[in-house]
C-alpha cells in the first residue's frame, strides 16, 4: 500500500520549472531516499508533500486522502534549514513542538529521546548554548516526538560527525521497524545505497531514477570494473575499450565502452602491470548520479 | 485553535519573561512620574536674581506710580507668606527720557544692554497710552526683550500700567476709587459640566465644575496608553516575523501549522503582552487615584470600550505588520516598511489637540469614524467631558471589526506566500500580487 502518491505534480517559480510532471509512489513502511543535485527540485517536492507549498498542477495524496488546506497529522518534518528558538530551553522547546503536533505523553517522550540522543544533560540549557550538531539532534527529536507515521527529513545527516550520524541512522531504522515511513533527501550516495529501500532521483525538476538500488543499477548493466594494480591509474593509459576512469588513488573504477569485452581489458592490463584486484560490477549510485548530473552528461534516462 | 493557542502561549511567555519587558514596564511610569516630579521641582527652583528694567515713559505721568508699584511688589509679592523664602525675583527699574533726536540709536543702545544681560528688558510707554485712542495716537505699550513672547514679567507691567490708566481716566470722569473698582471689576466664566440623573438612585446630580484633568488629562492618558499598547503589541511583529523567516524557524513551524495559524498565534501573543501591560497600568492608576481621593477621574464607563478597541486595534495593525514582516529580507526592508505600518498609531497623535478641544465637533466625529483611527480617537472622545451619542461608538466598533477582518484576511494572504520567498523586494506591486494570488 502506498502511503504517499504524487501524480503529475508540477511547480513553477517565475520562468523556472522547479518540478515537472512528477509521479511518485512511496510504499508504507519503507525508507525512500531523495537524491539529486542542488536546485534540482528535492526540497520543493518535499515542501509540496508537507503542504508548505501547493503544486500548480497534479495531485498529492497522503494515506489515500487528497491534499487540502488542513495541516498533515502524524507527519514529522525536518527541513533542510534548521530553525529553533534560541532563547528557549531544550525541554520547553520540545514541549512546544510536541504540543503543536498534538503529541501525547510528551514529558516521558522528551526524557526518553533526550537520553537516547545524548542530550539529557542539556534539558534545562538554552538552545543557543548547543553546538550545531547538537541542535540538529534536538530538531530531529522535535520532528519525531509525536511518533509520526511519516517522517520527512531533508538532509538529516548534514553537519553531523560520524558518531552522531551513526546514532541518527540507528534511530531512523528503529523508527522504520516500528512502522514509520521515512523519506529523506541526501547528497551522501553511500548512505542512500545502504539505508534506502527505494531511491528517487530528481534532476532539473524531472524524475530520472526511481526504484530499488538493484533495479536502478540493472538499468546500467555490468559496465563497471574495479581495478587495483601496481601502476595504478597509469596502467590504464592506452588500454582500448575503456570509456572513462574514476581514479580513487588505490582503486580505479573503469567504465567499459559499449561492446567492449572486460576479459580483453584484463589481458591488456596484465601485459603492463601486476593486478591485485579485478571486479566486474554494477555502477555505484555515486557513479550513476555523476553520469546523470555532471555538466557533460547527456544520458538522462527518464525513469 | 489549539495550535494557535500553543503558539500564543510561547509568544506571550517569551515576551513577558524578558528583562526588557519588565524594565519597560517599570521605566515608562518612572519616566512619566519623573517628568512630573521634575516639573514640580523646577517650579520651585525659579530664578530669584534681581531683574533690571529701563522704562521710557513718554506720557511723563507714570514714573512715580510705577516706582511705587515696583517697591510694593518687591516688598509684598516676591516672598512666600509663611516661610519667608523668596519665590520671585525683585524688579529694579530706572527711567530714561525719550530721545527725540535719535530714538533709533537709543533703541539700539538699550537693546545692546539687554543682549549683554545688563538689562532684562526695556519698556516703552507710548505718549498716548492714557488718553490716546489707537496706536497712531501713541496708545501703546512695548516690551523689548530677548524672548518677549513668553516673557513671564511682561504681563505684570501690562496689568500694572493699564490699571493706573483706568484710574486716571476714571478720575477725569469724577469717579471715586470705589466706583472705579466697581466699574473695572472683572469676573471670569467658570467651566461647568452638565446636570445628570444617577442611574442607581434616580436622583438628579448637580453639574460640577470641569477641570483640566477631566477635560484634557484623562483623554490624553487614554490616547498615550493606546499608542503604547500598539507600539508594544503590534509594531514588533514586523521584525519578529522577519527574524523567524530569516532564521528558518518559519519553515519548521509551517510543517506543523498553517501560515494563518502562525500569524494569528504571533499576533495574539502581542495582544496578550499589551493587555498585560494595560491591566497593570490601569490597575495602578485606579489604585493611585482612589488613594489620592481623585477617583472621579477614572472613566469606568469608557474602560470596557478601551479594552475592546485596543484588542481590535492591535489585531488590525499587528496582522498587517506580521504580513509586512513576512515580505522583508533584511533590516533595510524592515525599516522602510515600519513607518507606513505605524501610521494608524501616529496620525491620531497629530489630531489629538483639535479632537480634545472639540470632542463633539464634526471634525472629531468624522475622524473617529474612520476605522484605522476609530480605536484611538473614539476612546479619546468618550473619555472627554462631552457626551458622545451611543450610536457613534457602536458604528465605530462595527467599522473597526469589518476593517480588522479585512486586514487579517489580506495579511494572511500576503503572509502565506511571502513567508517562504527569499530575495523578493517588498514593493507595493509585490504585496498586491501576493494578496491577489489565488
Amino acid at each position: 500500500m502506498n502511503i504517499i502518491e504524487l501524480d503529475g505534480v508540477s511547480k513553477t517559480f517565475g520562468s523556472v520549472k522547479a518540478v515537472n510532471d512528477l509521479q511518485l509512489s512511496v510504499p508504507k513502511g519503507s525508507i525512500y531516499g531523495f537524491i539529486g543535485p542542488n536546485g534540482s527540485g528535492k526540497t520543493t517536492t518535499i515542501r509540496m508533500i508537507m503542504k508548505i507549498m501547493y503544486p500548480d498542477r497534479g495531485s498529492i495524496r497522503i494515506n489515500g486522502r487528497e491534499h487540502d488546506s488542513r495541516r498533515l497529522q502524524n507527519v514529522g518534518y525536518l527541513p533542510e534549514d534548521r530553525g529553533l528558538y534560541k532563547k528557549m530551553k531544550l525541554g520547553e522547546l520540545l514541549q512546544f513542538h510536541g504540543e503543536l503536533n498534538e503529541g501525547v505523553d510528551l514529558k516521558n517522550r522528551i526524557d526518553y529521546w533526550l537520553d537516547r540522543l545524548d542530550l539529557k544533560a542539556y534539558k534545562e540549557k538554552k538552545v543557543e548554548t548547543l553546538s550545531k550538531g547538537m541542535r540538529q539532534k534536538l530538531q530531529f527529536i522535535a520532528t519525531i516526538l509525536h511518533q509520526p507515521e511519516i517522517v520527512i527529513l531533508d538532509e538529516p545527516f548534514g553537519g553531523l560527525d560520524p558518531v552522531n550520524a551513526d546514532l541518527m541512522k540507528d534511530v531512523i531504522l528503529e523508527l522504520q521497524q516500528k512502522g514509520a515511513t521515512i523519506i529523506f533527501s541526501t547528497h551522501d550516495m553511500s548512505v542512500a545505497e545502504r539505508m534506502c529501500d527505494y531511491i528517487f532521483m530528481i534532476y532539473k525538476g524531472k524524475k530520472v531514477l526511481d526504484g530499488t538500488l538493484n533495479e536502478i543499477q540493472d538499468q546500467y548493466g555490468n559496465d563497471t570494473i574495479r581495478i587495483q594494480s601496481d601502476l595504478g591509474a597509469a596502467a590504464l593509459e592506452g588500454i582500448k575499450g575503456i570509456e572513462s576512469v574514476n581514479n580513487f588513488g588505490k582503486i580505479q573504477e573503469v567504465r567499459v565502452s559499449s561492446g567492449a569485452d572486460p576479459q580483453t581489458i584484463l589481458a591488456d592490463l596484465l601485459k603492463q602491470t601486476r593486478i591485485m584486484h579485478f571486479e566486474i560490477t554494477k555502477p555505484s549510485l555515486n557513479d550513476i548520479f555523476i553520469r546523470i548530473a555532471s555538466p557533460e552528461s547527456k544520458e538522462v534516462s527518464h525513469a | 485553535m489549539h495550535k494557535i493557542l500553543t503558539l500564543f502561549k510561547r509568544e506571550y511567555k517569551a515576551a513577558v519573561r524578558t528583562k526588557s519587558f519588565i524594565i519597560s514596564l517599570l521605566l515608562v511610569p518612572i519616566m512619566m512620574g519623573g517628568g512630573f516630579a521634575a516639573v514640580l521641582i523646577m517650579e520651585n527652583k525659579v530664578d530669584t536674581e534681581d531683574k533690571h528694567f529701563t522704562v521710557i515713559d513718554r506720557t511723563g505721568e507714570l514714573q512715580e506710580y510705577l516706582r511705587q508699584s515696583v517697591d510694593n511688589r518687591n516688598s509684598n509679592d516676591i516672598t512666600h507668606t509663611r516661610s519667608g523664602e523668596q519665590t520671585d525675583p525683585a524688579f529694579v527699574v530706572d527711567f530714561v527720557n525719550y530721545d527725540e533726536i535719535d530714538f533709533e540709536a537709543q533703541q539700539l543702545a538699550l537693546s545692546n544692554r539687554v543682549k549683554s544681560a545688563e538689562l532684562y528688558a526695556y519698556i516703552e510707554i507710548g505718549p498716548g497710552f492714557i488718553h490716546g485712542n489707537g496706536e497712531e495716537s501713541g496708545a501703546y505699550l512695548r516690551y523689548y526683550s530677548e524672548h518677549s513672547f513668553n516673557d513671564p514679567f511682561r504681563g505684570w507691567f501690562s496689568n500694572t500700567l493699564n490699571k493706573k490708566a483706568q484710574l486716571v481716566r476714571a478720575a477725569e470722569l469724577n469717579l471715586d476709587d470705589e466706583q472705579t473698582r466697581h466699574l473695572t471689576k472683572w469676573i471670569g466664566i467658570e467651566g461647568m459640566g452638565l446636570a445628570s440623573v444617577d442611574k442607581k438612585t434616580g436622583e438628579q446630580q448637580e453639574a460640577e465644575k470641569t477641570n483640566e484633568a477631566q477635560s484634557f488629562l484623562v483623554p490624553y492618558v487614554m490616547m498615550i496608553l493606546m499608542f503604547m499598547l500598539v507600539m508594544m503589541g503590534a509594531i514588533p511583529q514586523l521584525t519578529a516575523v522577519m527574524e523567524e523567516k530569516n532564521e528558518k524557524i518559519a519553515e519548521v513551524l509551517l510543517g506543523s501549522i498553517t501560515p494563518f495559524q502562525f500569524m494569528m498565534g504571533k499576533v495574539l501573543g502581542g495582544i496578550g503582552v499589551s493587555l498585560t501591560t494595560a491591566a497593570i497600568y490601569v490597575a495602578a492608576a485606579i489604585f493611585t487615584l482612589n488613594y489620592t481621593g481623585m477617583q472621579d477621574l477614572v472613566p469606568y464607563d469608557v474602560l470596557p470600550w478601551f479594552f475592546i478597541f485596543a484588542v481590535l486595534f492591535i489585531l488590525m495593525v499587528g496582522s498587517g505588520m506580521a504580513a509586512l514582516g513576512a515580505t522583508c529580507n533584511d533590516n533595510k526592508d524592515a525599516q522602510s516598511l515600519t513607518f507606513p505600518g505605524i501610521l494608524p498609531a501616529i496620525i491620531p497623535m497629530f489630531l489629538m489637540m483639535p479632537i480634545i478641544q472639540d470632542p463633539g465637533g464634526a471634525f472629531a466625529t468624522t475622524m473617529s469614524l474612520i476605522p484605522i483611527f476609530t480605536p484611538t480617537l473614539m476612546v479619546v472622545r468618550m473619555a472627554s467631558t462631552v457626551t458622545i451619542p451611543m450610536w457613534q461608538p457602536i458604528v465605530g466598533l462595527i467599522g473597526v471589526i469589518l476593517y480588522t477582518w479585512f486586514t487579517v484576511w489580506m495579511g494572511a494572504r500576503v503572509f502565506r506566500t511571502a513567508i517562504l520567498i527569499q530575495g523578493q523586494k517588498p514593493t507595493l506591486g509585490t504585496l498586491l500580487k501576493y494578496a491577489l494570488k489565488p
